[in-house]
């Protein structure tokens, strides 16, 4: 049975504008689910109906079997959830606030301060426990936000741009947790832009649009969609004249889309140029994340939503 | 200790320790507006009576009260929210009273200094001695919670923190010019006596004078009532304000 479903979920704000229009998915245990979409698709006001902080208008959302429209605190229950921003605590020190939301978790004192402890230890914080939230920079900000998300011990996790602001050492660190918590049968409701790194941890995701499921999937079926294709990106020392087989990605500068087919072309005209000395570097992959996701909602909300 | 008081205390503990640098400042701050209210409405009237004289203190010990629950609480709240503080913690799962009970008796204790100050500054300025009941310690958390329920629903419901502070304002300078807090009943039109009849700080100032003087002509059983009755309804709309989904 899944730990989370939404159906036919449909949210209408008052002034008319709707935000969410029938989406359905389901979170299995153990599985990371990744929401992707830009910016307004309606991703937010989901996640806001799934911790019970806003009324849908009209279909269910059921966790762990139980409707938590019906019944909005057992979501704050059973659900850990790390809100996007810059999770404002002033002065309060990051082991103190991890401690104190592990209390106010139900957790007693002496296992809030072993969770608290491992939690530092696990995302490398130890130098920065009795710095101030207000004086932390974003990134120590961010993780001991999603310390504060999993300190509890909560099975199902909602995490809304967990890496924002992360240094890459520590974003490997975050990523490393998600996946270790998961494979311990955490089930993860995952908002990310960050399609490059998410995709390591993801088992199914959905793009959203326009309060829409546009696609959903696994990370291997959705590739098929772009199977066809593949990305080039190519630094040039000066200006240059793209292949005419190449399709710029205006999103991302220097980077092409390419029919497989047109491989050998592109191939040779590449080394054409390395020995002309006109390009610096070049790489040709598979078709990522990111290229579903701009293929589902426009390259150019795509870009926006980077 | 109950579910609720456990969260409270912690609640409580981790919002002293947000606010630890500003806690000092902000009672500073209100010390110097009691400061301001004592002796300042004093410089306008030119040889105060003791009975004025003894208006002005309570009412300004009073105003004190009155800008925790609708000032205070409802600025915090309100910057919470928008800094997306608020949400946070309504998702925990914790009674959201507890949440809000905690912000309350924070925003308290940082004016409850400016009380007492107002009231002493006012005992040696205008040389009137203090005749405290114990029953002060029933009416100033009963003249806070009548208030609080308000405040909370402002920052809750309120679409933008600009609404909110500009509400603040307005309800301040009401209380300050237009109702019984500073100035007898009797000084005010006949319409604002009437809506004093409906509103808290007309109780709250009756019970703070009823508390710490000898001024006739007060109802403190009859104050604490009404302000036990308005405390019920404040944390009725509180609790209305904090389940509230959009």
């Amino acid at each position: 049975m899944p730990v989370l479903e939404v159906d036919r979920l449909v949210k209408r704000y008052r002034g008319g504008t709707l935000a969410n229009d029938g989406i359905t998915l389901a979170v299995e245990p153990g599985e990371v689910y990744g929401l992707l979409g830009p910016n307004g698709a309606g991703k937010t006001t989901l996640v806001r109906q799934v911790l019970g902080l806003l009324r849908p208008t009209s279909g269910g959302i059921r966790l762990n079997g139980r409707d938590v429209v019906a019944n909005p605190g057992y979501a704050r229950q059973a659900i850990g959830f790390l809100p996007q921003g810059q999770f404002l605590m002033d002065q309060v020190h990051v082991d103190e606030l991890i401690h104190g939301i592990a209390k106010l978790r139900g957790l007693p004192r002496a296992e809030a301060r072993r969770a608290t402890e491992h939690w530092i230890e696990r995302l490398d914080l130890g130098t920065f426990r009795a710095t101030p939230l207000a004086t932390a920079s974003g990134g120590v900000r961010r993780l001991a936000g999603f310390a504060c998300t999993v300190v509890g011990g909560s099975r199902m996790l909602v995490l809304d741009e967990p890496t924002n602001d992360i240094d890459p050492v520590r974003r490997a660190l975050l990523w490393g947790s998600i996946a270790e918590l998961a494979r311990d049968g955490a089930s993860v409701l995952l908002v990310t832009h960050n399609l490059a790194e998410a995709e390591r941890v993801i088992g199914r995701f959905a793009i959203i649009d326009h309060g829409r499921i546009v696609r959903e999937g696994t990370p291997a079926a959705l590739r098929t969609l772009v199977s066809d294709h593949l990305r080039v990106e190519i630094t040039a020392t000066g200006a240059m004249t793209p292949h005419a087989a190449l399709r710029a990605d205006t999103a991302n500068p220097g980077s092409y889309l390419l029919d497989h087919r047109d491989l050998a072309a592109v191939s040779a005209w590449i080394q054409g140029l390395r020995e002309a000395g006109s390009i610096l570097d070049f790489r040709i992959a598979p078709p990522t994340l990111d290229d579903i996701y701009a293929a589902s909602v426009g390259s150019e909300a795509a870009g926006s939503a980077a | 200790m109950t579910t609720f008081a456990r969260q409270f205390a912690d609640m409580f503990s981790l919002t002293i320790r947000m606010y630890r640098e500003q806690t000092w400042f902000l009672s500073m701050v209100n010390i110097a507006f009691a400061f301001g209210l004592v002796l300042g409405f004093g410089y306008l009237v030119p040889d105060i009576s003791r009975e004025t004289a003894l208006f002005l203190t309570t009412g300004a010990a009073t105003q004190m009260i009155v800008t925790i629950g609708l000032v205070g609480l409802p600025q915090g709240l309100s910057q919470a929210k928008a800094e997306g503080r608020l949400d946070y913690f309504f998702t925990l799962p914790i009674h959201r009273e507890a949440y809000l009970l905690a912000q309350v008796t924070f925003v308290a204790l940082l004016s409850l200094p400016a009380v007492l100050f107002a009231l002493v500054l006012g005992a040696w300025n205008y040389g009137f001695p203090l005749e405290v009941s114990p029953w002060l310690l029933a009416a100033v958390p009963l003249a806070v919670l009548s208030l609080a329920g308000l405040g909370v629903a402002m920052a809750v419901v309120s679409p933008h923190q600009q609404l909110t502070n500009a509400l603040t304002q307005l309800i301040i300078f009401y209380v300050l010019f237009f109702a019984p807090v500073l100035m007898p009943r009797e000084q005010l039109p006949w319409l604002l006596r009437q809506a004093a009849l409906v509103l808290p700080p007309t109780y709250a100032a009756d019970a703070m004078r009823a508390t710490v003087t000898d001024l006739p002509g007060t109802h403190l059983f009859r104050s604490l009532a009404f302000m036990a009755a308005f405390s019920a309804g404040s944390l009725a709309l509180a609790s209305a304000a904090a389940r509230r989904r959009g």
